[in-house]
């Protein structure tokens, strides 16, 4: 689902590159964004949101568990939203605006972390399909097709289900656990792109000029090629960060999202919701969260590919 | 998500019924030393649970109102030999009926009634002969005879049909002959020799000849249970394992089975050639619902007319006035602790040097004495279990509660921080990493987040792992494990249940390698004990042994069930001693809807 | 055209075994077995079952015997009280397509009539609506949107219900009206196609703008066209190709994606069987559902390339 809500997002650069001039690209597309007053409204909220998610639990007159660094007070359970709670507490009587920051954060941080996984992956796969020849292009191709065709949420429990509660090398925290299983669906549609992108490019004047002049092909791929295919990564890895956020949260709902103690936005929804009848709060809270998060990154995703691609408004 | 395997509960009054009938003779059942209680809150009339027909009330709906939904989770299987779960269970008794019955005494207690047979089995050596009641029919009208009960019995011990209930009728309790040896065969051509062998005859419609190993007391209990059901040899072989198919199946109990949507619900209806006690409810659809705040919702929702919810919603069905009378709680004979893993280094050191034995042995002092029980009840699970530092169920004939072990291992912060420092590190200076494993729930998200905290008060780092039943189930008998989420469901109401095989040393149940000495000295004692005093006196000892030892234990509290039951549900008796998925099931001709 | 369709058809088979293989794994590197439990139980039971289930054979045997049946079109039995998990999928995705064929219904009609009527509307106070219905519609999680309406709907209202599907449970009674009720259909539905239609009402309304100012439309309006015929004739058709594109994904995810939904409301889909099966580990209702979703996703997206095809001239297929 994941996946395929993106690439329908990014039909605008199914085709071609976009970029035609080279200098002066970024400037004009930072210009363009700096005007889109949408995309500044939620880039500003992202990172008022990122500095209270990081400091949030340390702002206020309460720590995490509150208050006096009680687990738990008689009474102070379930407690609606008021001057010494902002958000309320939950069944423990811990402060809901602190877990709802914390929350915030790891949700950020999966959202980032499987991009940056998506990123690597994606870029790798991608520009070894289009440049190392039609044998490995054939081969990562398939590969990237099966992967396409696995039903990604399936997946993603699976994946999850293996690594949960192992002692791996690499899967030392639970949020790793979620970010690879997330990545591991994810990583398809940035290869396409980078792919498609790399392709085309490779038959532009300035590459074929920059090869005839006999630089060599890591030069090529470096100076010309990749820093020209950034520009739909960046929009893709963008719109990917809220599409990772919502999985994350959907499969925290059901029960397969990021494994304790970390909750995330998504588990906070879901414990939230076997009590809604005690104290509403508790999802509210957390639910805003996430749909401010995902609104917030898709403002500044469809102002990033306004201001990359200014062809398609 | 869960299925919650609540094993033998059923067994039900086995070992308890067996006192009653070889050291009472039968005679006035010491009132309910039972885990169960009767719901308080039903409002019912409690009707007489079996036998004397009490349909027509005055306060009954008319015919055309007596419907019910009612909660369970997904059976797995509805053929009573190859069920191992609760709601299987708690189905097919509404489905089959075996030769004798379970039900409430009245007073709280559990007694059994013949069902299928005229009275009770004439003894003569080890051969036990029952008696069918005359004319008895299944659902498709055929006569029910005593060549389909030793059809049935025949399945059960079959290898082949797998049934994870087959211990019922094997060595030490059921004792059928030939059954264990008919269950382990591998040789086909065996089969049919072993199937010859096995002790149980007809010969003739109305009458069975059981030969049994040995004389056993409890034979009309467990002959009352579902691995004792009979089954239809001609259905079975025309439909293979599609016979329970609502299409194909022919029953012998109350209702039958008229629809199942896998998935979603099954419906069931009186059997017209039911000859006991006639429902009153003209059809029960079963839900198969494992969310219990959504089944909550429902309820309220007049959705559901039965449900077991949340401890958590407990709370919010208490706080109104039309909910709080429909709501009611009963105790389980289920201890929760944190178990121990003895053969690690740091908190059991099985087998070291005594000085690393007592360390490690103040280690697991200080974990306990961190834990506040109450509040950890209060607070996780809105004071609807009970805090325990005993292990030995409240309900239970033995019970010592936690009078006898709270100041030993109950909460003291202070003591907990002393015997850090005896365990070599104060403060929690110098302790390795330990991690627990829990069953990943919201409730025991919170339970692992208040040990965690407690824990880290005195300075001891807990990890939590958090994994799904299964892997949680693999982990522990792999003994792959530190600290556990555990506890022991009781199987059968009887001492030996919640200590045999769990403690004694290399223990079927023992993965958390529990090695005293003083326990397996105990528990001979027991073995050989002549009088039932002395032989609770022996497991008494076994009890406070392991408990103040901490000995890959450590209790938490004692868990209790909430269910919601419509007011307009009446003849609903619960017994947490006999009842399975729902207070009342084992009755379930008794219910009504009221007008 | 045809030719690149067929091998397209033919690229699910090694697709499948691929998706086969990879799952057949990964479901038995998870620990735990469907018959693992805490309590012992005497090892002849245990025996017996894994017997029972061939899961006393090595693993590549057993994936050799599941290529094998699999390669007859045989789904094997659920080790969950043994019954055919084709007919468990098949009815599972008989619900699952309801849902998700009435979540595409209403999202397409409520999405493109939002979107036409924002752009007929540019900057009015309808376009102000739709707009803020769009933006926030996108960024609602389907699970947040139904926990609010069952909360609102079925607990303090008392309306509808929390549970259940209230379709039909067979294909025979699809047009019985009486099989259908509608207080166990509606928050369902509007949950999962509140997403799809804000994100269709976007689609739609960009592209209307777009059409609206095409000279054509110009030219069609100088002629003295009546608005409504503008409108209808020539902007609404022309305007439909890009959503068209976007309704083939929607449709896909909103199906795929629709478990968390049927978990939630206890709706028997395919979804929640492969849920179940995950935490029950049973390994043939785990392979069945993956194997079906996969299918589905591969059919999605071959026909979401062949109506790019269609719409766009300029994509050539090799």
């Amino acid at each position: 689902m994941a996946t395929q809500a993106a690439v329908a997002s990014l039909p605008t650069f199914s085709a071609e590159p976009a970029l035609g001039r080279q200098r002066g690209l970024w400037s004009d597309a930072w210009r363009r964004l700096l005007k889109n007053r949408l995309a500044m409204v939620g880039l500003f909220a992202l990172v008022l949101i990122t500095l209270l998610a990081f400091l949030g639990p340390h702002v206020g007159p309460f720590g995490r568990y509150a208050p006096n660094d009680q687990l738990y007070t008689p009474g102070a359970k379930q407690a609606a939203p008021g001057a010494d709670h902002w958000f309320g507490t939950d069944q423990l009587g811990r402060d809901t605006w602190a877990r709802v920051m914390e929350g915030t954060r790891i949700s950020i941080e999966i959202g980032l972390g499987t991009q940056l996984v998506v990123l690597f992956l994606g870029v790798l796969v991608g520009a070894s399909a289009a440049l190392g020849g039609k044998f490995l292009d054939n081969l990562l191709m398939r590969a990237t097709d099966i992967t396409y065709a696995f039903p990604d949420l399936l997946f993603i429990i699976l994946i999850r289900a293996v690594l949960t509660g192992r002692s791996w090398p690499v899967v030392t925290s639970p949020r790793i656990v979620i970010i690879i299983a997330i990545s591991m669906v994810s990583w398809t549609t940035i290869a396409r792109l980078v792919r498609g992108q790399m392709l085309a490019l490779s038959e532009r004047d300035y590459v074929l000029a920059a090869r005839a002049l006999g630089a060599p092909q890591w030069r090529i791929v470096f100076q010309h090629m990749l820093p020209n295919t950034l520009g739909p990564v960046v929009v893709a890895i963008t719109f990917g960060i809220p599409i990772a956020i919502f999985a994350e949260a959907a499969l925290s709902f059901i029960g397969f999202g990021v494994p304790p103690p970390a909750a995330s936005l998504g588990t906070l929804v879901a414990i939230g919701y076997t009590t809604i009848q005690r104290n509403v709060w508790n999802v509210v809270f957390p639910a805003a969260g996430v749909a401010v998060l995902m609104l917030c990154f898709t403002f500044v995703g469809d102002g990033l590919r306004d201001a990359l691609d200014p062809r398609t408004r | 998500m869960t299925i919650r395997n609540r094993w033998f509960l059923l067994f039900a009054g086995l070992i308890s019924l067996a006192m009653v009938a070889t050291v009472a003779c039968g005679g006035g059942t010491s009132s309910a030393d039972k885990t169960a209680t009767a719901g308080a809150g039903s409002g019912g009339a409690k009707t007489p649970a079996s036998g004397s027909p009490t349909t027509g009330g005055a306060d009954m709906a008319p015919a055309d109102q007596q419907k019910m939904i009612m909660q369970l989770g997904e059976p797995q299987f509805y053929d009573p030999h190859r069920s191992n779960f609760e709601q299987d269970i708690a189905v097919e008794r509404f489905l089959f009926r075996g030769l004798y019955n379970l039900t409430d005494d009245g007073k709280g207690g559990v007694k059994v009634v013949p069902e299928m047979a005229a009275g009770d089995p004439t003894i003569s050596g080890n051969d036990y002969t029952v008696k069918l009641k005359p004319g008895l029919k299944w659902s498709d009208g055929k006569p029910l005879v005593a060549a389909d009960f030793v059809y049935g019995f025949q399945r059960e011990c079959d290898g082949k049909v797998a049934s994870p209930y087959q211990g019922l009728l094997g060595a030490g309790l059921g004792e059928l002959k030939g059954c264990d040896e008919l269950f382990g065969n591998k040789d086909e051509a065996q089969t049919q020799a072993l199937t010859d062998a096995l002790g149980v005859k007809a010969p003739d419609d109305t009458t069975l000849v059981f030969t049994l190993n040995k004389k056993v007391a409890t034979f009309t209990t467990i002959w009352s249970l579902w691995a004792t059901f009979p089954s239809r040899k001609d259905v079975i072989a025309q439909f293979g394992d599609k016979w329970t198919d609502p299409a194909n199946i022919v029953v012998n109990g109350p209702f039958t089975l008229t629809e199942i949507v896998a998935k979603d619900h099954a419906t069931l209806k009186p059997n017209p050639n039911w000859g006991g006690q006639k429902p009153a409810l003209q059809q029960i659809t079963i839900k198969f619902i494992d969310d219990l705040s959504a089944a909550f919702r429902a309820f309220q929702n007049n959705e559901l007319q039965m449900t077991q919810i949340l401890a958590t919603d407990s709370t919010v069905a208490k706080e109104n006035s039309s909910l709080k009378p429909q709501l009611q709680v009963i105790p389980s004979a289920r201890i929760s602790t944190v178990e121990v893993q003895m053969k690690d280094p740091v908190l059991g050191a099985n087998g070291a040097a005594d000085d690393a034995v007592k360390k490690a042995f103040n280690l697991r002092l200080a974990l306990s004495h961190a834990i506040d029980r109450k509040t950890l009840v209060d607070a996780v699970y809105d004071g609807v279990h009970t805090p325990a530092t005993y292990w030995l169920v409240k309900g239970l004939t033995g019970y010592q509660g936690s009078q006898a072990f709270d100041s030993k291992i109950g909460f003291d912060k202070a003591a907990a921080q002393k015997a850090l420092v005896d365990a070599g590190y104060p403060g929690g200076a110098g302790l390795p990493a330990i991690t627990i494993i829990y069953r990943d729930s919201p409730e025991r998200r919170n339970e692992a987040d208040f040990l965690v905290k407690a824990w880290k008060d005195i300075g001891i780092n807990v990890t939590p792992q958090f994994v799904d039943s299964k892997a949680r189930s693999a982990a522990f008998n792999s003994e792959q494990f530190q600290l556990f989420q555990g506890g022991w469901q009781l199987d059968y109401p009887d001492a030996e249940n919640p200590l045999v095989g769990l403690f004694d040393t290399g223990g079927g149940n023992n993965h958390y390698n529990c090695s005293r000495p003083d326990v397996d000295a105990a528990f001979k004692d027991a073995a050989s004990a002549t009088t039932q005093e002395a032989r609770l006196k022996a497991y008494q000892t076994v009890e406070t042994d392991i408990v103040t030892n901490l000995c890959g234990i450590i209790p938490l509290y004692q868990d209790a069930l909430p269910y919601m039951v419509s007011s307009k549900l009446g003849g609903v008796v619960a017994n947490g001693t006999i009842d399975a998925g729902g207070p009342g099931t084992f009755c379930v001709e008794c219910w009504f809807i009221k007008k | 055209m045809a030719a690149y369709t067929i091998r397209r058809i033919l690229w699910v088979i090694p697709v499948l075994w691929a998706v086969a293989t990879i799952t057949f794994f990964l479901m038995h590197a998870v620990p735990g077995g469907p018959f693992t439990q805490e309590k012992s139980v005497p090892p002849a039971v245990n025996e017996a079952l894994n017997h029972r289930y061939h899961l006393d054979k090595p693993l590549y045997q057993q994936y050799g015997l599941y290529l094998w049946d699999i390669s007859h079109g045989d789904l094997g039995l659920s080790f969950d009280g043994d019954r055919d998990v084709s007919k468990l999928i098949r009815d599972g995705f008989f619900i699952t397509a309801q849902l998700g064929l009435l979540g595409v219904i209403v999202a397409v009609t409520v999405g493109m009539t939002l979107g036409t009527l924002s752009a007929l509307n540019q900057n009015g106070p309808l376009d102000y609506l739709g707009t803020i219905f769009a933006t926030i519609g996108a960024s609602v999680p389907n699970f947040i949107m139904g926990a609010f309406l069952v909360i609102i709907f079925a607990v303090n209202l008392g309306w509808l219900h929390v549970l259940g599907w209230g379709g039909p449970h067979h294909v025979s009674e699809i047009f019985k009206p009486s099989t259908w009720d509608y207080r166990e259909v509606i928050i369902p539905v509007v949950a999962v196609s509140v997403l799809p239609a804000a994100y269709i009402a976007r689609v739609t309304r960009a592209s209307m703008l777009e059409v609206l100012h095409q000279d054509y439309i110009r030219t069609a309006r100088a002629k003295g066209l009546a608005e409504h015929r503008v409108v209808l004739r020539h902007t609404i058709k022309n305007a439909m190709i890009p959503v068209l594109t976007v309704i083939g994904p929607l449709a896909a995810a909103l199906v795929t994606g629709s478990f968390i939904i049927e978990q939630m409301f206890g709706i028997p889909g395919v979804g929640r069987a492969f849920v179940t099966a995950v935490g029950r580990r049973d390994y043939a209702m785990i392979m069945g559902s993956t194997l079906f979703y996969t299918v589905i996703v591969t059919f999605a997206n071959l026909a979401v390339d062949l109506m790019y095809a269609a719409v766009d001239p300029r994509i050539r297929y090799r």
